[in-house]
């Protein structure tokens, strides 16, 4: 066991990265990951505990230009609760809806929910389903310096990412959707309630004529991370969301879905799942 | 002494009222002091090792470094409790010199913070030999197994049998017979407060331990041999309790190994158990594997009934593999069966062992009767309710183990349950909408069980002490042995106390939690609180109710038998005229030339007899019925069962609290639902792997479907105001509720709970792949 040495609870941005530069910082925000990791002895504070909950300019949603801006801070019942996500991101909202318990929404935030990188993070699945990127700022040269990765690439492995030491995610941002974008997410675990995700899919595109088009589908809980599942997507594109289509969706899935037995499913019930959920996704979007 | 004015008191019965616990508004306000919060000067903190593997020989174990640590005091290991074995079979020591399951205790810690503690257990360094273990029932049987036991040949624990009657007659009378293998799994209690116990030894020897116990008297009797000293030492207190559920019914090592920390340091020791520890140490609900077969004629009159139960008793034997004594009443009792042929074996595991748990045994041999009552009635091709009447005992019938079925109002139960929810219609329409297309499915599913309900005499007495004083003030106590573990038994106390001596609630003071003041009882069992309790408490009031009324029958000229107590006075029963208010009748008993103080002592012991070897015995003074009715929502695909309502129908003799009834037919029903869907211990090899709640799953409040509940009065002799005990029954009979309705709902059946999504699509999906 590790002891905390110092606590900080930077005001901005440059201040934060400042002391991640120092090295050696343990990051905490709802703490409604770490914490739990902590107490199971799953991972260690830092000799630095930074608290980043005060940080201005990292919190809000709002749009610049065509994008969309939520801020690392930003907490999951602030996504559920907002009118600009409900008018054009519907999808987000949604998974904010099934996401975990009303404690754990007030105090998790979006920043943390995809640092903690895990494959059943579910406010995952619907920003890759909007092509997100993710900003992440770090201190060089005596100045806040920062870069953005999409989030199809942003995750590497189990727990590991693209952020890379002494980043920090400020912000997540996507163009705004099309009129006619259309997208739908599902979940499911045992029980409808403070459920980790057993397999999460999450599909959009722009409905064209009853054509689809720029498909983007994402798949939680089947891979070893969060994943876009290219295979769906090609059997989608420029399609005609029809039966067929459904059905050739349905077989990619199974392709695209890599999953594992363990504590809470066997691989066969996720792969069945994927399947279920990808038909019971791609109708929702139809009957849209 | 007649007043001048005088306003009548009204006659009011509190019985069937709702009552609110005493100790409500304190818990949800966090003002309550659990054992959990209590802090005694010059505490050390305790923590203990786990073995965290399923079988080893300890090959060395080195202590100094833990010794050597600052703030350390004390270091135990198996050596110092060696020698000390307790346990229903004496096959337990608070600390091992051998591995048996993972969460065996292999050294302890007393030290000055819970941080010490826990660096101390990481210097302590011990060398494990793994051995080759036994991880199921049926493992441990065969010959190759290797024997974890030295005095119990063949892996075999306990062993039970019931027979009456002749069972190949009786089959080969059959028409139809159900014949099924049923695996009720591991489930554990999830107690809010996690295990936790203080202890501290005075200069005398005398042991004062601070405890969840729900059993305080025979308590003391089974911690005597952990620590090597004489029962009559121990003085047992009971904070208020974060749950029980029956995991407080037995001694489990944590308590001796803080009462020894508490002897070698000489000061008071806490072991307090993390989420983690109470998830892998505390009991388990009894696992067991059912081979059940029922055997009915073409008109649907069941002829037998048989059980061969196998019993993972896990590394050390508690309440777990004694369920046999009531699964075998339910095997015996459910319905009218006339031959019976049951037999249990226990067989050592390095699993973890069980304890007992609400509904004990019988909610494991009610998921097998209920179910093939449902499987008989579709061979007979009857409706189940039609089914079930048929067989329904009536009152005064006695079943083939000699329990007296006094009051029996199974019949009624069937029906209003059965025509509050429509069962019979819909089960035939959900059954008809089978085959059909469509994803999701609806199920009605009816079960129906009987449990003991005035207590279990399988202790040789069943009874309990009370003691009761009214004061000066008029303001009473009552120092019982029926100990408040949450189930509300101080409500009903104070309920039947204002009843018999016409005091405001509020003026009833309740002492039930030292077993240095409060006399003996069983402890909270068996639903056996209210009615032994409920009885007891009666009683001591009506003494003290007698005394009172000769004092005013000498001091106002009236006879004692035209007067009553209401609304804190002595009245003219007849009209309510108010003679004299209580408490000044009660300061001139006392300060009369012939003094007299209001203080009664009352035993109760039930009308009931010892359980006996031969099983054959009415061991309860009142049994009853509860038939719960569960209609459910499937999707086929995902598997996931909504359960849109529960029925229930229960005999509680008589409403005493409705309130507290209410509550406790509710949290028995949401125990059973996560029984039935959700909560599952995950062993691999000894070892659970979902020690939490983030994958242990627990119903939660958004799942808690409609109740309807309807509470039967049958009116029973033996009973307090004609109530019996209630607690149980809910629990046990929702799993097989929900399993006939999954049946009703897709064709399927699970016969090893829980019915997960997982199981449910996966016995559909291969359904429809053996279909095709």
């Amino acid at each position: 066991m590790q002891d905390i040495k110092t606590y900080l609870s930077p005001r901005g941005i440059d201040e934060a990265v400042r002391a991640m530069a120092a090295g050696d910082v343990t990051v905490f925000c709802g703490g409604t990951d770490l914490s739990p990791q902590v107490e199971s002895g799953a991972r260690q504070y830092t000799a630095t505990l930074m608290n980043i909950r005060r940080v201005e300019g990292m919190s809000g949603i709002a749009e610049a230009g065509n994008l969309v801006r939520i801020g690392a801070l930003t907490t999951v019942t602030e996504i559920r609760r907002d009118p600009l996500v409900a008018r054009v991101a519907s999808i987000l909202a949604e998974a904010a809806e099934h996401f975990a318990s009303d404690q754990i929404r007030n105090a998790a935030s979006l920043g943390g929910n995809i640092c903690n990188a895990s494959p059943a993070g579910d406010m995952i699945n619907p920003l890759l389903v909007l092509d997100a990127e993710v900003e992440l700022a770090r201190w060089q040269d005596g100045a806040v310096a920062t870069r953005r990765v999409a989030m199809a690439d942003f995750f590497l492995a189990p727990r590991q990412t693209a952020k890379r030491d002494g980043e920090l995610l400020t912000a997540v941002f996507f163009a705004r959707p099309a009129t006619n974008f259309v997208a739908c997410f599902r979940k499911s675990g045992p029980r409808p309630a403070l459920e980790i995700s057993t397999v999460s899919v999450g599909i959009g595109g722009r409905l064209d004529n009853g054509v689809f088009r720029d498909v983007r589908v994402a798949m939680g809980s089947v891979a070893p991370t969060p994943l876009r599942a290219r295979h769906v997507e090609a059997a989608l594109e420029g399609k005609r969301l029809d039966a067929d289509g459904i059905l050739a969706a349905v077989a990619a899935a199974k392709t695209d879905a890599k999953p594992i037995d363990d504590v809470r499913a066997s691989a066969w019930y996720r792969e069945h799942l994927v399947q279920v959920f990808t038909e019971e996704v791609l109708n929702h979007v139809l009957g849209n | 002494m007649e007043q001048k004015v005088a306003t009548p008191i009204e006659k009011k019965t509190l019985i069937g009222s709702r009552v609110k616990k005493p100790d409500a508004a304190d818990k949800a306000t966090g003002k309550t002091r659990y054992i959990n919060d209590m802090v005694l000067p010059q505490m050390l903190i305790g923590k203990v090792l786990f073995a965290g593997r399923p079988h080893a020989k300890i090959v060395s174990i080195d202590v100094s470094a833990a010794e050597r640590l600052p703030g350390v005091h004390a270091v135990l290991t198996g050596k110092d409790a060696a020698g000390l074995k307790f346990g229903f079979v004496r096959d337990n020591v608070p600390l091992k010199e051998k591995v048996l399951c993972e969460h065996d205790e292999i050294a302890a810690v007393a030290a000055d913070t819970e941080e010490i503690a826990l660096k101390a257990l990481e210097l302590i360094k011990v060398e494990y030999e793994d051995l080759p273990a036994v991880f199921s029932p049926e493992a441990g049987r065969e010959a190759s197994a290797p024997q974890l036991r030295e005095n119990f040949p063949d892996n075999k624990s306990l062993r039970f049998e019931f027979k009456h009657g002749d069972l190949a007659t009786a089959e080969a009378a059959s028409d139809f017979i159900a014949d099924n293998i049923f695996r009720p799994h591991h489930v554990t209690h999830c107690c809010m407060g996690t295990s936790c116990a203080i202890a501290d030894f005075d200069n005398n020897g005398k042991l004062t331990i601070w405890t969840q116990t729900q059993y305080p008297y025979n308590y003391k009797m089974d911690l005597a041999p952990a620590l090597g000293i004489a029962p009559g030492d121990i003085r047992v207190i009971q904070p208020p309790v974060g749950g029980a559920f029956g995991s407080k019914l037995d001694v489990y090592p944590y308590e001796p190994i803080a009462a020894l920390l508490a002897r070698k340091t000489g000061r008071p020791v806490k072991v307090i158990y993390s989420r983690e520890e109470e998830f892998k140490a505390s009991p388990t609900r009894q696992a067991a594997i059912i081979h059940m077969r029922t055997g009915c004629t073409r008109d649907g009159t069941l002829t037998f009934r048989s059980a061969d139960v196998l019993l993972d008793n896990g590394a050390y034997t508690s309440w777990g593999p004694t369920i046999p004594v009531i699964m075998m009443r339910t095997t015996s009792g459910h319905y009218r069966v006339p031959v019976v042929d049951f037999q249990a074996q226990a067989i050592y595991t390095n699993n973890p062992y069980a304890g007992s748990f609400r509904g004990y045994g019988n909610v494991q041999t009610t998921f097998a009767t209920a179910q093939q009552m449902d499987i008989l009635a579709d061979q007979v091709d009857i409706d189940p309710l039609a089914f079930h009447l048929k067989n329904a005992q009536k009152s005064g019938e006695v079943t083939p183990q000699k329990s007296f079925l006094r009051e029996c109002v199974l019949a009624e139960c069937l029906e209003t349950a059965a025509r509050a929810s429509d069962y019979s219609r819909k089960r035939a329409a959900y059954a008809a909408e089978r085959g059909k297309p469509g994803r999701y499915k609806k199920g009605i599913g009816l079960a129906s069980s009987i449990h003991n309900a005035g207590g279990a005499k399988i202790h040789k007495s069943d009874g309990i002490g009370t003691i009761l004083k009214v004061d000066d003030y008029a303001r009473v106590t009552v120092i019982t042995g029926a100990s408040e573990i949450g189930q509300g038994i101080d409500a009903v106390i104070n309920l039947i106390v204002a009843e018999e001596l016409g005091v405001p609630l509020e003026h009833i003071t309740i002492i039930n939690n030292d077993s240095d003041i409060a006399p003996w009882d069983v402890g909270v069992h068996a639903s056996r609180t209210t009615f032994i309790a409920g009885n007891g408490t009666r009683r001591a009031a009506r003494k003290a109710k007698a005394q009172i009324l000769k004092a005013a029958e000498k001091m106002l000229g009236e006879p004692a038998a035209a007067l009553e107590l209401r609304g804190g006075s002595v009245v003219r029963d007849q009209c309510g005229t108010p003679l004299i208010k209580l408490d000044r009748l009660l300061r001139q008993m006392h300060f009369q030339a012939e003094p007299e103080l209001v203080m009664v002592t009352d035993y109760y012991e039930p009308n009931s007899q010892p359980e006996g070897a031969d099983h054959v015995s009415d061991h309860s003074a009142a049994y009853s019925h509860a038939v719960h009715i569960a209609e459910i929502t499937v999707d086929t695909l995902t598997g996931e069962i909504k359960v849109d309502k529960i029925t229930s129908a229960q005999d509680v003799g008589r409403v005493i609290n409705r309130m507290g009834l209410e509550a406790q037919t509710e949290g028995g029903i949401a125990i059973g639902l996560g029984y039935a869907l959700s909560e599952n211990m995950q062993l691999e090899g000894g070892m659970l792997k979902n020690p939490c709640f983030r994958d242990y799953k627990l119903i939660t409040a958004p799942e808690m479907p409609e109740l309807e509940m309807h509470f039967i009065e049958s009116h029973c002799a033996e009973g307090p105001y004609g109530a019996k005990g209630v607690s149980e029954l809910p629990t046990i009979v929702i799993a097989p509720a929900i399993a006939n309705a999954l049946f009703n709902a897709t064709g399927v059946r699970i016969f090893n709970p829980p019915l997960s999504p997982e199981k449910v699509a996966r016995a559909i999906h291969e359904t429809r792949q053996g279909g095709n």
